[in-house]
């Protein structure tokens, strides 16, 4: 666990920190006594400063003295928490916690791929679109969609209205007849 | 370091996932496909099934696949050479429609026929209510030409055009046959099979913008149309030109002239565009935008099409060098019909480009399914 500086500790006691930072502080803190306690310390100083500079007789050596002590005792706590903890690489991915971040990741892709197959989205074409398809003609508008399929006929003939249509024409495999299938526009 | 059990759990993470992007059900035919059928309608409806029809949501989209199997009886007198379903999605589809014909139908009274419709519809997941999907009957045509149905999305001139198209090609492979024999029928098939495999066709996809004030598309410039002229074409192409953007062109116009002693209310150009090669292929077919068109002899009027075609072959740009034009359809005050004759189409070479007729493609398939002697019965039916 790598902690901040102090002087990132006394930014945050002082509420001078950005949102980013100070949320990132927050899940180190709830985590690290010691920083916990150096920043209660800062936020304490901070609280009696102001008193202070009203106080003309105050003993300014006694006080770095104390403060000087109260940042060693800090430091001191810190290290007492970092001896006290395991490496990182050696817990990460063990037991359930891989499981989780098995799940997790599977997640992200299952929700990755649901949005990204083709679900209507909105057309970057202000009009009405009519375009071939693998096996149909579509007549599209937005995330609404038209086709009419030809799935297994061979030879199909595409022709083209300009007024807005298109026309598929194939032998149908099963019934044997023509088939002229037509998208519009309205 | 992975032990078997770790192997296993991510198995089983796996496994759930598949799971949850599988989650399609079945379709109720009930609330799937409503079929309406006018009561005094020529074909009555003998069977529906909707097969393996699933609904499938994909992220914040339902996808409902949607396989229609049905069985229609012609139930008068006449013969029925083409049927016309109009197929509607009010709720998914606010810009758009779809329709399935079946042409060079030869069903005689009384006689079933199978139509299929294999249909895809992406909407959002949250709209429900009403069936998904209705299915209308917007047409029938008759051997005599005469037509039954609402005609909602212009059946009945589509389907003259592809009997008169259909009439034409088996009148020139008979005569194929009563001059060349089986021999030169055969012949004749593997031209049309080969021609088939060999077209080139390009990717369209056309954009319809919705009216925007203001709005104006940018073009490199602006080309102009070449034209093929038919003797006995009654409408001829005077002038046109369209906005070429690279791989797009935009808003074309061609002026045209009748040329007949009657009126005209309705013509199509077909639009050829060549590539940097020299390579053409069919673009698109121009049909006159105005519904209320009458054109008396003598006069001009003007076809054009606000609209946006972008042509890409195997997923490359093309990009267009020159463009052709030729009337491919004109439909009289009267109600009769013109289409190009066979002539015409070999003599100025648009054989190799135009793709066959419905009627060649049934007949070629047919040959090349069951034989020549199986074609030769089919040509006798007519």
């Amino acid at each position: 666990m790598r902690h901040p500086s102090e002087a990132t500790l006394a930014l945050f006691a002082g509420g001078d920190l950005g949102p980013f930072q100070r949320w990132r502080l927050d899940r180190h803190l709830a985590d690290c006594e010691g920083c916990r306690e150096e920043v209660a310390a800062l936020a304490g100083m901070r609280g009696i400063l102001p008193e202070l500079t009203e106080t003309p007789e105050v003993p300014w050596n006694r006080l770095a003295a104390e403060m000087k002590a109260n940042i060693r005792l800090g430091l001191a706590a810190g290290e007492c928490v970092r001896t006290g903890e395991a490496p990182l690489r050696h817990s990460l991915f063990t037991g359930a916690r891989a499981g989780v971040a098995v799940a997790s990741m599977v997640a992200v892709l299952v929700t990755a791929l649901v949005l990204e197959r083709p679900a209507p989205r909105p057309s970057r074409l202000d009009g009405v679109v009519v375009q071939t398809m693998p096996d149909g003609i579509q007549v599209r508008q937005g995330g609404q969609a038209l086709q009419l399929m030809h799935a297994g006929a061979h030879n199909v003939t595409y022709s083209v209205g300009a007024q807005g249509s298109m026309r598929a024409r194939y032998v149908d495999p099963e019934t044997g007849y023509v088939t002229i299938n037509n998208v519009y526009v309205e | 370091m992975w032990n078997r059990s770790k192997q296993r759990l991510a198995v089983l993470a796996l496994w759930s996932a598949a799971g949850v992007l599988a989650q399609d059900v079945p379709l109720d035919p009930q609330r799937g496909v409503k079929f309406n059928l006018p009561p005094d309608s020529p074909v009555t409806l003998l069977s529906a099934s909707m097969g393996e029809s699933r609904a499938t949501p994909r992220g914040a989209a339902l996808v409902l696949d949607l396989h229609m199997s049905l069985t229609l009886r012609n139930a008068t007198a006449n013969r029925i050479h083409g049927v016309a379903l109009r197929v509607v999605s009010q709720e998914v589809t606010v810009g758009g429609k779809a329709s399935v014909s079946v042409p060079s139908l030869n069903v005689g009274p009384g006689e079933a026929f199978p139509i299929r419709i294999d249909l895809q519809l992406m909407r959002p997941t949250q709209v429900a209510g009403g069936p998904l999907v209705q299915v209308d009957l917007d047409g029938v045509l008759f051997q005599d030409y005469s037509f039954y149905g609402p005609d909602r999305l212009n059946s009945r001139r589509s389907m003259t055009a592809w009997e008169m198209e259909a009439q034409r090609d088996r009148e020139h492979f008979k005569r194929v046959l009563a001059q060349f024999g089986p021999e030169g029928l055969r012949q004749s098939m593997l031209d049309s099979l080969t021609r088939e495999s060999e077209r080139p066709q390009l990717d369209v996809r056309v954009v319809r913008r919705r009216t925007v004030s203001g709005a104006a598309v940018s073009a490199d410039h602006t080309a102009q149309f070449a034209f093929l002229k038919f003797p006995d074409a009654p409408v001829e192409p005077v002038d046109g030109w369209a906005e070429l953007t690279g791989s797009e062109a935009h808003s074309p116009r061609i002026q045209v002239r009748n040329v007949s002693n009657k009126a005209v209310k309705y013509v199509e150009v077909a639009w050829l565009v060549s590539d940097e090669k020299n390579q053409q292929y069919v673009a698109a077919s121009l049909p006159a935008s105005d519904p209320d068109l009458f054109l008396p002899p003598g006069k001009t009027a003007r076809v054009l099409q606000d609209t946006e075609l972008r042509f890409s072959r195997n997923g490359d740009p093309v990009n267009i060098r020159h463009m052709t034009g030729f009337v491919s359809q004109v439909e009289f005050a009267d109600g009769k019909m013109w289409v190009p004759n066979r002539q015409n189409l070999e003599n100025a070479a648009l054989l190799r480009v135009l793709a066959p007729s419905a009627e060649e493609q049934r007949l070629a398939d047919l040959y090349r399914k069951k034989g020549i002697q199986a074609l030769m019965e089919e040509l006798k039916k007519f």
